[in-house]
């Protein structure tokens, strides 16, 4: 468990924070100027607050009022910037040994953080001769490799192209799995971050708009406001029923899906991590006949609501759905809070969110 | 007189202290350059400025005010002076080391120069990835900031070397002319001037001095290409 109870002054205006945040992994989701950097800064020991302490799991990292700051080296936190921040001079296994303590690299051992990462073929490369996505990869290894007692990742999707964004949520996913450490991802993405977890933290002008579960944030005002400028996703957490080529079908929570992601590799009992964009799903008022939409899903309207000129509907089909839907559309369907509606899901708009 | 590939033994004598006051010097020129350039180009501290004015001030002033000053300072009837002869019996005005410290003064703001402007490339989000990593400021210092500072270091070495090689002015005053001990090649060249008939072993000179040179630029420039190259 980690509390945080700071004031950071920053030109212009001051963030609060203070919050308790558990394990597993947080999105920090905010405009560019919201305070995001500044709260991982002040984890790191980067920057200082003016007011407040830190602690995590029980010990203090910093204490304004007794004026104690754990130093940077011996804070003991991953830390993954945006631009990786490789050393120039050294290979990629010169990088990735560079934080490793004394004592050892802690529960995932070199070979294993390579293995997980892909890195074998890059490693007597130069950090200037490999892509964006492979520096990312390299630095997280970095990361791991120092036995982190907690990972803060800094906008790890903008460095890369638009098409290899994602390319890394599979890797976090894997070090998360195998360090089994909190891991705080900031980023101004939403759809990114909510393939990687549902439960966020809100930040607007350094001021905290909302933290918890996504779906319960969506029926918060301020935090509808936040979330809802940008692209809405719905990230649920299935198990995998059966897998065949180019179909497999998932259940969670009385919620069954058919995806026509890649489901190599996967095999009955899996757990996986499953996105659909609230603009793939449709409401019908009854089910649908005569259609090739292979996802039909019955569910409660809780709510409408209008962001940006944008409807968000929130709907109850076992796991919580956001829907995002024209006013035209609303009008038509007559759509209204309590009502019983269902979900048209195209099978290929679930995709799945793999793990390294 | 004894001569090989032409030159006199006394000749001979003049290059090689040469070669020796400069490699000298810089030996003891970059690390003290290394340390004043990290102060200069990471710390912020009360009085920067004036270090920063103090350090520069040999590369304005006449090198014979330099020499004069050092004199002040180190000659046998100044106090340190006095107490080194007394206490060490070490004279250091007009001896080799006098001829090292002169070029070692006179070149430091050179190679100062250099290393901080390259320290200052350093990104200092390397070596905070560094700090984050565990690793201490010493760990870092070495492994991080001075690597990457290395081909700015090395110019600074260069430089140092070449200009201890042309020093004159404060080795004529604070070490004298004295051959076999401070009449490096400069000096040799000048006192070869004074003599009438001498021109032929005056050029010869000479152009050894711009061999030597010209040697450590193409040395450096080499070192460089490679080291860019290896970075790729």
């Amino acid at each position: 468990m980690t509390e945080v109870d700071i004031h950071i002054r920053r030109d212009g205006f001051t963030i609060r924070v203070n919050e308790t945040f558990s394990g597993g992994i947080t999105g920090i989701y905010g405009p560019s100027g919201a305070g995001k950097t500044s709260l991982l800064q002040a984890m790191a020991g980067l920057v200082m607050p003016q007011q407040g302490q830190i602690s995590h799991q029980g010990r203090t990292l910093f204490d304004a009022a007794t004026r104690f700051s754990e130093p940077v080296k011996k804070r003991n936190i991953g830390y993954v910037f945006q631009e990786g921040r490789l050393f120039p001079h050294m290979s990629v296994a010169e990088n990735l040994r560079y934080g490793i303590p004394q004592s050892g690299p802690g529960p995932v051992g070199f070979d294993q953080a390579v293995d997980l990462l892909q890195l074998e073929p890059l490693l007597h490369r130069k950090p200037s001769s490999i892509s964006g996505g492979e520096k990312q990869r390299t630095a997280l290894g970095r990361a791991l490799l120092s036995n982190p007692r907690m990972l803060l990742l800094d906008e790890p999707f903008t460095a890369l192209d638009q098409q290899l964004r994602s390319a890394i949520i599979p890797f976090i996913l894997g070090v998360h799995r195998e360090a089994n450490i909190p891991v705080w991802v900031v980023s101004h993405d939403l759809p990114d971050l909510l393939r990687l977890t549902n439960r966020l933290l809100l930040l607007k002008d350094g001021v905290c708009q909302g933290h918890g579960n996504y779906h319960e944030l969506l029926e918060q005002e301020s935090a509808l406001s936040l979330l809802g400028h940008g692209p809405l996703l719905n990230g649920l957490e299935m198990e995998v029923r059966r897998s065949e080529p180019g179909k497999i079908l998932l259940t969670g929570k009385g919620l069954e899906l058919t995806s026509q992601s890649d489901g190599a590799g996967l095999k009955a009992g899996d757990r996986v991590r499953v996105g659909i964009a609230a603009t793939d799903i449709a409401l019908a008022t009854g089910k649908v006949e005569g259609i090739s939409i292979r996802n039909q899903v019955r569910g409660t309207l809780n709510s409408i609501r209008e962001v940006d000129g944008q409807i968000v509907a929130l709907v109850d089909a076992g796991q919580p759905m956001v829907v995002c839907l024209t006013r035209e559309g609303m009008q038509a369907l007559q759509l209204r809070e309590g009502m019983p509606v269902w979900c048209l899901i195209k099978s290929v708009a679930v995709q799945l969110v793999r793990e390294a | 007189m004894e001569t090989w590939i032409g030159f006199t033994s006394a000749e001979w004598q003049a290059i090689g202290l040469s070669v020796k006051v400069a490699l000298a010097c810089t030996l003891v020129t970059v690390p003290l350059a290394i340390a004043a350039g990290y102060l200069l180009a990471r710390r912020r501290f009360w009085g920067k400025s004036v270090v920063e004015s103090l350090f520069h001030l040999p590369l304005v002033m006449p090198p014979v005010t330099t020499g004069f000053l050092l004199l002040l300072l180190l000659g046998s009837r100044s106090p340190l002076g006095e107490w080194l002869e007394s206490v060490f019996g070490i004279r250091i005005a007009f001896s080799y080391a006098a001829a090292v410290i002169a070029a070692a003064v006179v070149s430091f703001p050179l190679a100062v120069r250099a290393v901080r402007t390259a320290m200052e490339m350093v990104d200092p989000g390397l070596e905070e990835a560094s700090r984050l990593l565990g690793a201490s400021r010493l760990k870092t210092f070495f492994r991080i900031t001075i690597p990457l500072a290395l081909p700015g270091i090395l110019s600074g070495a260069i430089l140092s070397f070449a200009r201890s090689l042309g020093e004159f002015g404060a080795t004529i005053t604070f070490a004298g002319n004295i051959a076999g001990e401070t009449q490096t090649l400069p000096l040799a060249i000048y006192a070869l001037m004074q003599v009438p008939g001498k021109e032929e072993a005056t050029l010869r000179l000479v152009l050894v001095s711009v061999v030597i040179s010209l040697a450590a630029m193409l040395l450096s420039e080499w070192y460089l290409q490679k080291m860019k190259h290896d970075r790729g």
